[in-house]
């Protein structure tokens, strides 16, 4: 008996030294044991009794930072609904989001121009009533009438991107026109680029001749050898915040999307931003309404907020994307007005929307795409 | 065995500062007065002003402390009772069960948030609180559950025999002698999946439901618009928290071990 | 210990077996039953259904039986990255070796105050985002950021070091994150050791390397088994650090089940990338076990 004491004893000594160091454990382990299950199943049953209140309330869902803060806090102040913003982090992430609610949850999504194609497709959103769109003609009619939604049934543009070439003369000594000059065996390790395959396979198709939406696979591979030949002059690849690295001097040029190129110019005027000769990648954001928003009303008051042009020319200047509320454009500041509004000259023709593939030409990309990075990495 | 050398505590030292310097680094660029975090501009606390006024994210905070003290919690029974019982029981699935059950902190979690994903929308699980405190749930137990059972099997099981042969009930056993025995285990299983719920980005992205937006969820998303010092402020006062809560519970086992010194001399 | 799942029952359970108090038990083990099999399982199953299901051709699958994406991986640029992943994985495995494995052994030799103040420090850091302890990392690395500065300073380097968005910057990130875990698995193991053993072995005339060797590394090799595990399996998937710190470059497994995820939208090949990880990964677990003869990933922390 004795022994056995003396090892609880030992035992305890041990506990406590462990005790010590991981957390408290003066609480009687049976109760809070108990007290945790109870809590654990309270709180959860809350959560799931915490339905979001309809009514008064807009479940906007979109990527993170999308509106400037005081056009939120006015919306709300002016209309009375509050707003629930969640944020996604992909447009994958919102499709799949939206496709196992069955386009229900969410009150107002805004998306980039490929998924909401796919979304309309699916059945995932609901057809504007434009009569509730007051302001609904101060839309850019450039934006309008995609391949997304054609007849513009469903959605209402915000903010549209090219792909830009932007870079700093003070690094990169050649003058770079279009794409074909970034290959330039000077610029070795020094090109940042968005990590979009369809956008960065299609720089070489483009000098190819091609189209980004070709669905020929001998022409993706042909552009993936070529893309190859890129490798080592790749210093990263990197989706957020690329102008960081331009502005810190890390890459001497960068493929960015135009929010990037508005802020690194912004805030480094001396850089050039370039609209590649070859032709120019183009996307567009926009506004739907998921089919079973459960309070679509409160959408669409915040849509035609936004078209307001003062609202409006507010949030782009904020967001950093091509303005396509027409009305808008005069009201941007003139210091921004040239990153926010396309050039008078610029060639429409040029311009050519990335839209989805076939699966067989989509798998080719992918696959062009991981040996290029892979042959970046090696170098 | 007497320190014959210094040597071995410099290292200790060296590398704890390394482990500390991207923190302090951190640290220092909250307090930049630019919003770009590549060029330094200057002391200001403007960042930590903006923080107190965004009221999401404060929501943010709290979805997140109630989501991995749920989880940790729920994960701290399930895996202390297992770990239990699964010594006791004979049934030919537990080896099964136990390897399927670590699976969720094996396989990458980009796969399991879709998994999740499709499989609560396939039950027809609303998303929101509950399925992330499930999902949580899932890769917590491991942390517990496999601590605790380390623990086990290093303790003397003559000790639960002794208190037997003395009379006492296995549940007797089990709150007077295994538990208080295994509690260090269970504690720092449930503060190690607190910590991992706390940091869980991936698979919360997909669980979450319209209002539940956690803090890494908000951090991440903030992180791709762009990294404002508002982030390491963030960062800044949570990591001040966890100083004091560390301070807090070493003080507290100092008090506990002193306690148990005098119990000790009493006897 | 036998090297099955069945351990060599002790007495007082054999005892317990034939009093049957299995009954009693199972209501102990039937919530980790309940809660494995309904939504650890089930979401698995489900991974492993839709590795052998077609993709459609813009997005979600259709219900067709293939194989095919099982035999898109054995394409070279795909198993390219299964062995890029394994040796990385290798590289930072060996590198927490040899930061953690002192790490946790002189931790182990401390006094119980020291103890549990290094436990405490060590935990710490846990507690803040990783990511932003990434983002750490990319401010020291950067070009004339404070690393480049210092080592201009003390003159070592005379022009800005590109470190950020390289290999050994994915391999710092790497050993970063990972060395706790190794450092919790060897001192747990090592708090273990009966000090006096080595000082026999001393007394008998060995140096302190044997010592060390004879005694110490034999008595913690469970301990840093494990935390061989608990890095090796990690550091397959960890795909965000190759993305921040890597410049995205290095691709590993990891990077590419996300990307056939969210940006090609094949979901069956990510599923059965996955499926293979798991499987490799298993084999791994199950080799340390044949190993280390033992049956869980003993001391975690």
């Amino acid at each position: 008996m004795k022994k056995y004491l003396s090892l609880v004893l030992a035992v305890a000594l041990a506990v406590s030294v462990l005790a010590g160091c991981s957390a408290p454990a003066a609480t009687p382990a049976t109760s809070s044991e108990a007290a945790t299950d109870s809590e654990a199943q309270s709180s959860s049953a809350e959560a799931s009794s915490a339905a979001p209140a309809s009514g008064k309330t807009l479940n906007l869902y979109t990527w993170e930072g999308m509106f400037p803060e005081d056009v939120l806090s006015s919306f709300t102040k002016d209309t009375g609904i509050a707003i629930n913003y969640s944020n996604f982090d992909a447009d994958e992430t919102m499709l799949a989001k939206l496709e196992s609610t069955k386009g229900g949850d969410y009150d107002l999504v805004i998306a980039d121009d490929y998924i909401i194609k796919t979304a309309i497709e699916e059945g995932l959103a609901q057809k504007l009533d434009k009569s509730k769109l007051e302001n609904f003609a101060n839309i850019n009619p450039i934006y309008q009438g995609q391949f997304y939604d054609s007849s513009n049934d469903y959605t209402v543009p915000y903010g549209a991107g090219v792909q830009t070439i932007v870079y700093d003369p003070k690094i990169v000594k050649k003058e770079i026109k279009g794409y074909a000059d970034l290959w330039d065996a000077s610029l070795k390790g020094s090109i940042g680029i968005i990590g979009n395959y369809r956008v960065i396979d299609g720089m070489a198709l483009k000098i190819l001749g091609k189209s980004y939406n070709t669905t020929n696979v001998d022409e993706i591979n042909t552009a993936g050898e070529k893309l190859k030949k890129l490798a080592p002059n790749i210093r990263l690849i990197k989706d957020d915040n690329l102008q960081d690295d331009l502005l810190s001097g890390e890459v001497g040029a960068a493929i960015m999307y135009t929010s990037q190129a508005t802020l690194a110019m912004m805030k480094n005027p001396e850089l050039k931003a370039v609209f590649p000769k070859e032709g120019i990648g183009f996307g567009i954001m926009a506004n739907f309404i998921p089919s079973k928003a459960p309070n679509a009303d409160a959408a669409y008051t915040f849509i035609d907020y936004i078209l307001q042009p003062e609202v409006s020319a507010k949030c782009y200047e904020y967001l950093g994307y091509y303005c396509t509320n027409k009305a808008a454009e005069a009201l941007i500041n003139a210091d921004y007005k040239s990153y926010l509004t396309l050039p008078a000259d610029f060639d429409m023709k040029k311009m050519e929307m990335i839209q989805p593939i076939t699966a067989e030409a989509e798998e080719a990309h992918s696959k062009v795409w991981t040996a290029f990075k892979a042959a970046a990495g090696q170098e | 065995m007497k320190n014959r050398t210094k040597l071995p505590n410099i290292y200790l030292g060296v590398i704890l500062v390394l482990m500390y310097l991207p923190i302090l680094l951190v640290i220092i660029y909250s307090f930049n007065q630019s919003k770009i975090s590549s060029v330094w501009e200057g002391f200001s606390l403007k960042w930590y002003t903006e923080l107190f006024r965004d009221a999401s994210l404060l929501q943010a905070l709290i979805n997140s402390l109630v989501l991995a003290a749920a989880s940790s919690l729920n994960a701290a029974v399930i895996g202390t009772l297992a770990a239990v019982g699964m010594l006791k029981v004979n049934l030919r699935s537990k080896g099964v069960i136990e390897y399927i059950s670590t699976l969720p902190i094996m396989i990458p979690e980009i796969i399991l948030g879709m998994v999740f994903l499709v499989f609560f929308s396939l039950i027809g699980l609303p998303f929101g609180m509950t399925t992330l405190i499930i999902a949580h749930t899932a890769f917590c137990i491991p942390y517990v559950y496999m601590l605790v059972k380390a623990r086990l099997v290093g303790l003397d099981k003559s000790l639960g025999e002794a208190a037997k042969d003395l009379g006492a009930g296995e549940l007797r056993v089990f709150l007077d002698i295994t538990l208080p025995l295994i509690l260090p285990a269970i504690v720092s299983g449930m503060l190690l999946a607190f910590a991992m719920s706390m940091d869980d980005v991936v698979i919360s992205i997909f669980v979450t439901g319209v209002n539940t937006n956690t803090l890494p969820i908000k951090i991440y998303t903030q992180l791709k618009t762009g990294v404002t010092p508002k982030i390491n402020a963030l960062c800044t006062i949570l990591f001040a928290v966890t100083v004091l809560m560390g301070l807090l519970s070493g003080w507290l086992g100092k008090i506990n071990t002193q306690k148990k010194t005098v119990l000790e001399e009493n006897r | 210990m036998k090297l099955d799942d069945t351990p060599v029952p002790l007495p007082w359970q054999r005892r317990e077996k034939r009093f049957s108090h299995n009954g009693k038990f199972i209501l102990t083990v039937l919530p980790l039953y309940i809660f494995t099999l309904a939504f650890v399982a089930g979401p698995l199953v489900y991974m492993f259904i839709l590795s052998f299901l077609q993709r459609a051709e813009v997005w979600g699958v259709i219900g067709k039986f293939t194989l095919k994406n099982y035999t898109d991986i054995l394409d070279p640029v795909y198993l390219k990255t299964f062995w890029e992943s394994i040796k990385l994985a290798v590289l930072t495995t060996a590198l927490t070796i040899l930061i953690g494995y002192p790490f946790g052994y002189f931790m182990a030799k401390l006094s119980a105050k020291w103890k549990s103040r290094m436990m405490l420090f060590l935990m710490i850091p846990f507690w803040t985002s990783s990511l932003i302890r990434l983002y750490g990392w990319i401010i020291i690395f950067r070009a004339n950021g404070p690393l480049d500065k210092a080592l201009m300073f003390l003159h070592i380097t005379d022009a800005p070091l590109k470190l950020l968005y390289t290999y050994a910057a994915v391999v710092v990130g790497m050993v970063y994150a990972l060395v706790p875990f190794m450092i919790f698995s060897v001192y747990s193991s090592a708090e273990k050791l009966d000090w006096s053993l080595i000082e026999a072995a001393r007394d008998l005339g060995a140096n302190p390397m044997q010592a060390f060797l004879t005694v110490s590394l034999k008595l913690t090799l469970p301990g840093l088994l494990s935390g061989v595990v608990l890095t090796f399996i990690p550091s397959m998937g960890l795909f965000f650090i190759a993305d921040i710190l890597g410049g995205n470059k290095v691709v590993l497994v990891g990077n590419v089940i996300q990307e056939q995820l969210m940006k090609a939208h094949n979901w069956p090949f990510a599923a059965a990338l996955a499926v293979v990880l798991t499987i490799l990964t298993s084999v791994m677990i199950y080799l340390y076990r044949r190993l280390a003869k033992v049956k869980d990933l003993e001391g975690l922390v």
